[in-house]
């Protein structure tokens, strides 16, 4: 009971007790003042009074738990199997819901590490979709540097903006106390004394650090005074930068670095903490926005005139008393002013983009868009999976409680209360869990690196770091002792419940408790066959995506990537470069044929083609071709087959005649059963014709999971066209990766200012791009088993259970004459009907669960017969090796032991 | 009040078993314990009352009484308590180690 209710009543028992007393001596003759002093002389110092009573209930409180706890402990040890049992299946259900929680708690729910991040705000539009009727794009965005995402009824949502917009808002905001913007600057060439590594880079506004209230651990950040054309270059790092190649933040100051070949002056460091607004992403540079002026050159310069080009991203923070809906109602139609005058057709200003102000607190959100729901679904299913752990250990405990009615009833009988009886049976419940969730969190300082692993899947600065913090370890323990609670509480009641011990003292019966066992048990089953069904698709879903035909080699290749302009290599010289680095790479031993291409075939949709727009074989309009730079012996190095002609070689230079090698399905669609090589191609860029030079068999350009299976390609040559950034392909004998010495040997001798990026196997590049459903897959295959094992550990307890309860009735059954095998068939018939029970209520659940999980799924449909039926299969093979050996027990049953015993 | 009242602290404990030899006559509130204390004594045992609490909460604790809201002979709100089983076992318990321990005292005293 409240000790504040106890306190309150105890108070008004002893005001009544000295008003009886003063009225008492008032009667005697006492004036009222003198009788009410008398009587609280007599009753002595209220306060202390109150006092010790509140310490009686306090040592009480503390000795009976101390009693709970230690009672407790001897039942866990006097029922070894049964603790560790119970233990264990808490501590994975726990341990799971733990490491996903965690991954949940670091992309969802934290916030940036600023002062005051509630007050940021992140400034996007939103437009009706670009496309028309037609596929035409008519959209007053023209051209974008960044991402864009869909938003709800097909809408197109962003963050970039074009100068412009950044500028017209920074004027006399009234709502904002600083405005700032960015971009990502991708991986640039970082070069300090001479030693060149790539750095992710992020370009920022005078106002960045200021507007997110960021103080430098050395020297000091960038400021509005060096964001401006023909400032000196500076340069802010980032803390781990500055350690890795400074040594300390200190000496950092003051030093001079190239990028891509231009000078910049170190300035600041960033505090340790601070990863910039991305935690995507963590930038090693930080540069002022206009120095792009400096690296990219005219490109740049382009830019910032241009309405029409989308590629600056903003944050706000809020002045004080100012509510995001306040600002957005002042800056929309600021924006719908300047936007407007930058649409030139009435087709773009028929969807002009409308600002959206988002809450900024926890930083941008492309991690929380790409994780956010296959989170929830992951911890759907490990919710399931303690849910059927505490339904396990809650019939564990029905069973238990049976055979603890005797010690129940002469604890009640000799006066125990009711409520201390249930008390003492949920200490030990909770204490179970506990220790569950003790041994849980253990597994999931294991769990969180072996997911983190999986997502990363390779990545270089990978950046989401799940980490078990105090909050997580909260949820930890809350987790453990509401679980202890739930699964406590119903059998401590009904082990307790008064009208049902006399039915319990005279041994059969306990119908209530059977019932509630049987209800759990197809709760698991039900419960399991939905993480079955989920693992089938998942894993279904992976292994199509592991059947897609690809057209070209998997294994033994090796990918890494160069960027010789970054290190000021210039045109024409590149190419040579390039070509000569190609040689070298082929005479390694070992290395059968070396290549190289604008990127790796399974990255060439992101990476951007090199050429946009329709090509045209004579007067024909060529639809849906994908273009691929790629260098001397690509399809030899990535055996794609030739069928006719050659393949791009060392012949074809910067000057020679352009040329141009088509995949098969182009051929047919395009020159029937002509032979096109000697024809011609034209590309849209400058008109410049291509002379198809050969056929190769069609490879699947992209991603596995692009909806046009492999769309016609046309390869033409890297070398007579411009490359910056080329992807090495080397096909080796055995293990690639054992060849990555020698090739960072051959890049140093021939320019050291060049780094090495994106080392990786043509097979890991591949996977990468589907880590999501390999994740998923192995990820709900681990689930599912672990849910059948918990589930089977219960049914095998229920039926054990209830098979020892009819030992009487099965030994009648077996001196009538009964076979052994009617006496299993009819325990396995009872296991059956349970299962059938759970499959019937969880199949419907399952058809409707599954469509939600619809985006994730790849050539497989939610409700795929074959996945259910297997799941269905296993559910109940499963079910029936739980229930045979109780069987095989009821079988073994001696007749006349059984008889006597009754 | 003529004769100075004894104080019961010569033997401690013993407040506990005047409580349940009191309770189990009848149900009484805090104050009618005291009173009924007194008056059965002839005013020799006069108990400091405001000990009488924490002395009531650790029997209730202990299960030995039951209080309940009621109401008073006099028409007030206040917490009757009554003995209960385990209580009246308790008084039994205590009864006999009272008694054996006062014989033993007389039996030294030479007063027996």
């Amino acid at each position: 009971m409240e000790n504040a209710k106890r306190s309150e009543a105890l108070r008004e028992e002893m005001e009544l007790h000295l008003a009886e007393k003063a009225a008492e001596l008032q009667a005697e003759g006492l004036t009222l003042e003198r009788a009410r002093a008398e009587a609280r002389r007599r009753f002595g110092n209220v306060g202390r009074k109150q006092e010790e009573s509140r310490e009686i209930w306090i040592t009480r409180f503390w000795s009976e738990l101390g009693q709970d706890v230690r009672y407790g402990c001897r039942t866990m040890i006097a029922n070894k199997a049964f603790s560790a049992v119970a233990v264990l299946s808490l501590a994975l259900g726990i341990g799971t819901n733990t490491v996903i929680y965690s991954f949940m708690e670091s992309i969802l729910l934290r916030s940036l590490p600023v002062a005051d991040p509630e007050s940021l705000v992140v400034l996007n539009w939103h437009s009706p979709p670009p496309r028309d009727g037609s596929k035409e794009w008519v959209h007053v965005m023209h051209g974008v540097q960044g991402m864009a995402w869909p938003g709800d009824k097909g809408a197109m949502v962003s963050g970039m903006f074009p100068y412009g917009a950044f500028e017209t808002l920074r004027v006399e905001n009234p709502v904002f106390s600083t405005l700032f913007g960015y971009f990502n600057g991708l991986n640039r060439n970082l070069s300090i004394h001479g030693q060149a590594t790539s750095a992710s880079t992020e370009f920022v506004s005078g106002e960045y650090f200021r507007g997110l209230a960021v103080s430098p651990a050395a020297g000091r950040l960038i400021d509005t005074g060096d964001d401006r054309p023909g400032a000196a270059s500076v340069a802010v790092i980032s803390f781990l930068t500055s350690q890795q190649r400074f040594g300390g933040p200190s000496s950092a100051i003051g030093q001079s670095v190239l990028v891509d070949n231009v000078p910049f002056t170190v300035i600041g460091v960033a505090p340790p903490e601070f990863f910039g607004v991305d935690p995507a992403a963590a930038p090693d540079l930080y540069l002022p926005l206009h120095t792009n002026l400096l690296v990219d050159g005219a490109q740049a310069a382009r830019m910032y005139p241009d309405g029409n080009f989308y590629w600056i991203e903003m944050m706000g923070r809020l002045r004080p008393g100012v509510s995001m809906v306040q600002a957005q109602a002042v800056l929309a139609p600021r924006f719908h002013q300047w936007v407007a005058v930058t649409a030139t057709t009435d087709g773009e200003r028929a969807k002009l983009p409308a600002l959206m102000l988002n809450p900024g607190a926890a930083g941008l959100g492309s991690l929380r868009r790409q994780y956010a729901k296959p989170l929830y679904v992951l911890l759907t299913m490990v919710g399931l999976i303690l849910a059927i752990a505490c339904a396990n250990i809650a019939s564990l405990l029905l069973a238990r409680a049976a055979a603890r009615r005797r010690e129940m009833a002469v604890r009640l009988s000799l006066g125990a209360g009711r409520f201390r009886v249930v008390r003492q049976l949920l200490t030990e419940s909770v204490m179970l869990a506990l220790l569950g969730g003790a041994f849980g969190l253990l597994f999931a300082i294991w769990g969180v690196r072996a997911l983190t692993f999986l997502l990363s899947n390779g990545h270089e600065n990978f950046t989401l770091h799940a980490e078990l913090n105090w909050n997580v370890l909260g949820v930890t323990a809350a987790l453990s002792v509401v679980c202890g609670l739930l699964f406590g509480l119903a059998p401590a009641i009904q082990s307790t419940r008064p009208d049902v011990m006399p039915a319990l003292k005279n041994g059969r019966g306990g119908g209530p408790r059977r019932r509630a066992q049987h209800v759990l048990v197809v709760a698991q089953i039900a419960i399991s066959f939905l993480i079955l069904v989920a693992a089938g698709l998942f894993s279904r879903t992976l292994n199509n995506l592991h059947s897609v035909q690809l057209g070209y080699a998997r294994e033994n290749i090796l990918l890494f990537s160069l960027n010789a302009r970054q290190a000021g290599h210039r045109d024409t010289e590149i190419v040579a470069f390039y070509a000569d680095l190609r040689k070298r790479f082929e005479a390694i031993p070992g290395v059968s044929s070396a290549t190289l291409s604008q990127s790796s075939i399974i990255n060439a949709a992101r990476a951007g083609q090199a050429i946009r727009g329709p090509m045209k074989i004579g007067a024909v309009t060529v639809e849906d071709a994908r273009v691929l730079a790629a260098g001397p012996r690509f399809l030899t190095t990535m055996q794609i087959p030739i069928l006719t002609g050659r393949e791009i070689d060392d012949r074809d230079q910067p000057g020679s005649r352009p040329v141009a090698v088509i995949s098969e399905r182009l051929a047919r669609t395009y020159f029937e059963n002509e032979n096109p090589v000697g024809r011609s191609i034209t590309l849209p860029d400058e008109k410049r014709d291509l002379e198809i030079v050969g056929v190769s068999a069609d490879v699947r350009y992209g991603g596995l999971k692009n909806e046009e299976e492999s769309a016609m390609t046309v390869f033409v040559a890297v070398s007579q066209f411009s490359s910056d950034r080329v992807t090495y392909a080397l096909r080796t004998s055995g293990d690639p990766l054992r060849f990555i010495q020698s090739v960072h040997e051959i890049v140093r001798e021939a320019d050291s200012r060049i780094p090495v990026t994106n080392v990786i196997t043509q097979a890991a590049e591949i996977d990468r791009t589907i880590s999501r459903e390999i994740t998923f897959a192995k990820l709900s295959k681990g689930f599912a088993v672990l849910a059948l094992l918990i589930a089977c550990v219960g049914l095998y307890g229920t039926m054990s259970y209830s098979v020892a309860r009819q030992v009487g009735e099965i030994g009648i059954r077996m001196a009538l004459g009964a076979q052994r095998g009617a006496v299993v068939w009819m325990v396995l018939c009872r296991v059956l009907l349970l299962a059938a029970v759970g499959l019937a209520i969880s199949v419907p659940a399952a058809l409707s669960a599954s469509q939600l999980v619809k985006s994730f799924l790849f050539e497989t449909q939610p409700n795929d017969p074959g996945t259910l039926a297997l799941a269905g299969v296993v559910l109940l093979s499963a079910a029936m090796l739980a229930g045979y050996a109780p069987a095989r027990r009821a079988s073994r049953i001696d007749p006349l032991a059984a008889l006597r015993h009754e | 009040m003529g004769r100075k009242a004894q104080k019961n602290d010569s033997l401690p404990g013993s407040l506990d078993m005047l409580i349940l030899r009191t309770l189990s006559r009848r149900d009484l509130h805090g104050y009618g314990i005291v009173q009924f204390i007194q008056q059965s004594s002839d005013n020799e045992l006069l108990i400091e009352e405001g000990s009488l609490y924490p002395a009531l909460q650790r029997l209730e604790l202990n299960g030995w009484i039951d209080g309940a809201w009621g109401v008073t002979s006099n028409n007030r709100r206040a917490r009757i308590y009554k003995i209960t089983a385990a209580g009246r076992k308790q008084l039994a318990v205590e009864t006999r180690q009272y008694t054996k321990l006062t014989l033993a005292i007389a039996r030294v005293m030479g007063m027996e």
